[in-house]
């Protein structure tokens, strides 16, 4: 799906990225996790255009690098969902989602962009409130109108989409952060891949196929949650105690820490 | 338009202005040559000059709220009407001396073009200062417009220091606004600068709204932002410049249309843009009309009425913005 090799980032002379490698392929749900600073976000954005790196054939897409798409095109092939996300949006709710659908429709949306937002609202629990004022929401509503909107955005029939999220999980409650990350599961089990920034690792360890641990920049370590996350790893990555140890319901792997 | 035809100093006399204007357009040989001038020349051409200047000045605020991402950004606010006033002055004070060197059609558009190049650099100035990483810093783009303004005010103070008598009208009708000196020839050139930039700019109401979302999440979906903002700046600098250079500085056309157009549907710039040309028309023949009639036989400038309804509306945004401006 998306691929990199020698990814560097610098800025303002400060080294963001350093040699980082990255190989995700179709139907993969790979978390990146990392303690802050590590270079996650900048990882992210590079991985999905927004920021180029002085290098640009050293990430590609589908085979093709960014600059070789068109981009209304690659609209439909990805999405991201970002950690900041605008505040100030004059608009109702449903609105808002329906922007998921700009690629799709001129002037007009068509019926089938209708159904799309309906949908994703009502994957994300945002349909109840899609009358209202975007401005009226608190902080975790927000997060779930945006999510609508790029699950909007990739609802299409093109095989294979990927899906960026920048943490994903701020601001929302228990029960919406395990929807959100059962969302993106069912999203990857189609074929599609989703790349996402989380912080909480026992969830990472239990949702995301792949683990990428960053440190300072660099891949600390790579591949699945179980060899990932090691007590040794962690510990070294965060500069904190830890304990491994197995859940007792679902038997996944859980990061205790202190 | 109708009634603002009607309405005005001269008086047909036994006749409406509708049959003498009916009279014109099919060539009637019985009409007077005066009236034949008032109904065409000057009434007619300064009701067109209106409406067209005023769905621009309207279209302009809008188009430019919408890159700013905020409703106080208009062309008063931001500095751009003053970048073009200054180029204007200087043009028509300091033209003449090198005036007998150029080309004819150069010397007739030369305060045109000076206006346009003006509030092309402000526009650019402001833009650079205000924004930085796709994000729009509301009292940066405020200030850096007070900066300009202000350079603006005090070089065209000097500029009306040495001026000559002649040059002096000349100025002074800048910076009132007026919609007197309407011509057809000015007509022509400003339908051909609103259907060009309405082209392009009519149809992105789409991208203005996802402009809402950040530039950066502007580009995931599809568009093209760095494009969409040259257009924008080039097109509102063409429009604001055109309109300064043909009829002054008519304040606040570009701040008092969306304010009223968003409190009805809220910022949804696919509907706003439309109707901001639409209402943009309406209200400046309104205001020309009230302008040339309240004090008949003379004349208020218009800019003063436009102002006055924009002043309050400006602080009512402001008000409204007072905890997010922080």
């Amino acid at each position: 799906m998306i691929k990199g090799q020698n990814i560097n980032y610098k800025s303002q002379k400060v080294s963001i990225l350093k040699d980082v490698d990255i190989n995700v392929g179709f139907g993969e749900f790979l978390a990146i996790v990392g303690p802050n600073g590590a270079g996650k976000s900048s990882l992210l954005n590079l991985l999905a255009n927004e920021i180029k790196t002085d290098n640009k054939k050293n990430i590609q897409f589908k085979n093709k690098i960014f600059s070789d798409w068109n981009l209304e095109e690659l609209s439909k092939h990805k999405a991201k969902f970002s950690q900041h996300n605008a505040q100030d949006i004059p608009l109702l709710v449903a609105d808002v989602v329906m922007m998921g659908r700009y690629p799709y429709f001129n002037s007009q949306p068509h019926s089938e962009d209708f159904k799309s937002v309906e949908k994703a609202m009502i994957e994300t629990d945002v349909v109840h409130f899609q009358k209202r004022e975007y401005n009226s929401l608190s902080g975790g509503e927000k997060q779930r109108v945006h999510l609508a909107r790029v699950l909007a955005q990739l609802d299409n029939e093109i095989e294979n989409t990927l899906l960026f999220l920048d943490e994903p999980l701020n601001n929302l409650d228990v029960k919406h952060q395990y929807k959100t990350l059962e969302l993106i599961k069912n999203f990857t089990q189609n074929n599609n891949t989703a790349i996402v920034v989380l912080h909480d690792l026992n969830l990472a360890a239990q949702f995301a196929d792949h683990i990428l641990l960053m440190e300072k920049g660099q891949v600390l370590s790579y591949g699945s949650p179980e060899n990932v996350f090691t007590a040794e790893t962690i510990s070294k990555a965060y500069n904190f105690p830890c304990t491994i140890c197995k859940h007792p319901v679902n038997d996944n792997t859980m990061i205790l820490f202190g | 338009m109708v009634l603002s035809l009607n309405i005005g100093v001269y008086d047909f006399g036994k006749s409406s202005s509708y049959e003498v204007l009916w009279k014109f357009v099919t060539g009637d040989s019985s009409l007077p040559l005066s009236e034949k001038y008032i109904i065409w020349e000057v009434r007619a051409s300064r009701i067109v000059m209106a409406v067209l200047i005023g769905s621009m000045l309207a279209v302009s605020g809008t188009t430019l709220q919408g890159m700013f991402k905020n409703p106080l950004a208009t062309g008063e606010a931001i500095g751009l009407t003053s970048g073009a006033t200054l180029l204007a002055a200087i043009a028509i004070v300091l033209g003449h001396t090198f005036e007998d060197y150029l080309p004819e059609i150069v010397r007739n558009s030369l305060v045109g073009v000076s206006a346009f190049v003006g509030a092309l650099l402000a526009m650019i100035i402001v833009y650079r200062i205000s924004t930085s990483g796709g994000k729009t810093n509301v009292v940066m783009m405020l200030l850096s417009g007070v900066a300009i303004t202000s350079i603006g005010f005090s070089i065209t103070g000097f500029l009306i220091y040495i001026s000559k008598d002649e040059q002096l009208r000349d100025l002074t009708f800048w910076n009132l606004g007026s919609l007197a000196a309407a011509t057809w020839t000015k007509n022509i050139i400003l339908t051909i600068v609103l259907l060009l930039s309405y082209i392009i700019i009519l149809p992105k109401g789409k991208a203005l709204n996802a402009m809402m979302l950040g530039e950066k999440d502007a580009q995931h979906l599809g568009i093209n932002v760095e494009t969409l903002k040259k257009q924008i700046v080039v097109l509102t600098a063409l429009m604001v410049g055109t309109c300064v250079a043909f009829s002054g500085t008519i304040g606040f056309v570009g701040l008092i249309v969306p304010y009223i157009l968003r409190l009805l549907f809220r910022s949804d710039y696919h509907f706003i843009l439309p109707l901001s040309a639409i209402c943009g028309s309406i209200l400046l023949l309104f205001a020309d009309t009230i302008s040339r009639t309240i004090v008949a036989p003379s004349e208020l400038p218009i800019g003063i009425l436009t102002s006055l309804i924009g002043g309050p509306i400006f602080i009512a945004i402001l008000i409204k913005f007072k905890n997010t401006l922080r």
